[in-house]
């Protein structure tokens, strides 16, 4: 980050651009994943591109996709879907001081995804303020734009890609434990945050190997949340353990 | 599709938009109100707290190798060491990222 830090000199958009690509490696093997299961289910091509482009949140689709394919109620169908990105209601609050005025700023939190949110959160206060939008704008353009490209490539042509390179849909994924990791290293800066996130990460796991994969993000990062505000009164507020 | 599916599909579109939108908007309005010049202490407390802690809960949600086998963890293991040591080492984004699904990929192709 350190190379990016004077942005002044550089154009933001690019600079959010190439920030972003590390999701790329996350997002296009599961883009293409979603498109090759979409067309499974029975949604079309331009369909299957129209769900990411207009919904682009990815557990989401998944279930939408399959529920449609399971015969389920739409009204259960749209609740369900709003409730998986319901995590997203902390997103915008969590950066909106960063934020300079802009009435486009509502119509570019269409691009506000799990990952451009870890990713702005941790990069929007290093920038001079005048820097990001441009720098939001490019790293949303091009998660989104990955995205999009990715369900195309995965309904057209995913049968034969999972096929011919099996390997590449296994590793490529791991950027966005790394990207995250790489995120949230910085912020181990005292014993209170420390021990917080060491057991919001064993408790999402937790969940997950429970089997609860769409709950175990909101469940453990409320657990994370009471603990913090449980060790800080213990502790006390203004303690050496808050850094 | 037919128009009941694409009723569905424009209200988990919308739906989806407002869940990112409308906490945006409220925020702005109460940091307004405030007229706050140190808006981090504005911002409420439990709120603040979440941010950090979603990302880790993220984290840990993405560890988890979608094939259960001891391979695969051993790989993410030395996938995270990977990114960690270039992190300390550049405190860049890209580079740790990068040597953290090689090292990630090596071991998965190894085993």
């Amino acid at each position: 980050m350190s190379a990016v830090k004077n942005i002044s000199a550089r154009n933001p958009f690019w600079v959010g651009m190439h920030e972003a690509v590390p999701l790329l490696g996350g997002y296009i093997p599961v883009a293409i994943s979603f498109g090759l299961v979409s067309i499974q289910s029975g949604f079309s091509v331009w369909e299957t591109v129209v769900i990411s482009t207009f919904i682009y949140a990815g557990a989401s689709q998944f279930l939408f996709v399959a529920m449609v394919a399971a015969g389920a109620p739409l009204w259960l169908v749209v609740v369900m879907t709003l409730l998986i990105n319901a995590r997203h209601l902390v997103y915008a609050p969590n950066i909106a001081i960063y934020l300079p005025k802009s009435r486009w700023w509502p119509w570019l939190m269409h691009g506000l995804t799990d990952q451009i949110f870890a990713l702005a959160h941790t990069r929007l206060p290093q920038l001079p303020e005048n820097s990001r939008m441009g720098w939001y704008v490019g790293a949303a353009l091009l998660a989104w734009a990955s995205w999009i490209f990715g369900t195309g490539l995965g309904a057209v042509a995913g049968e034969e890609l999972t096929t011919r390179w099996p390997l590449l849909g296994e590793v490529m994924p791991f950027a966005l434990p790394a990207l995250f990791l790489v995120l949230l290293a910085p912020r181990f800066t005292s014993r209170l945050w420390s021990i917080t996130l060491g057991v919001t990460i064993i408790l999402t796991i937790g969940f997950k190997l429970l089997g609860l994969p769409n709950a175990s993000i909101p469940l453990a990062a409320i657990c994370g949340a009471i603990l913090y505000h449980l060790m800080k009164g213990l502790w006390g507020q203004g303690s050496k353990l808050d850094g | 599709m037919d128009n009941s599916l694409w009723i569905a599909l424009i209200a988990s579109a919308i739906g989806t938009l407002l869940l990112r939108l409308l906490p945006l908007i409220w925020m702005q309005r109460h940091l307004t109100h405030r007229k706050s010049k140190e808006a981090v202490e504005e911002m409420p407390s439990w709120l603040s707290v979440f941010g950090p802690v979603m990302i880790a809960a993220m984290f840990g949600v993405s560890l988890v190798p979608s094939r259960m086998e001891p391979s695969a963890w051993v790989a993410t293991a030395v996938g995270v060491g990977a990114t960690l040591v270039v992190w300390r080492f550049t405190r860049s984004l890209g580079w740790p990222v990068f040597a953290g699904v090689m090292m990630y990929g090596v071991v998965i192709l190894v085993f």
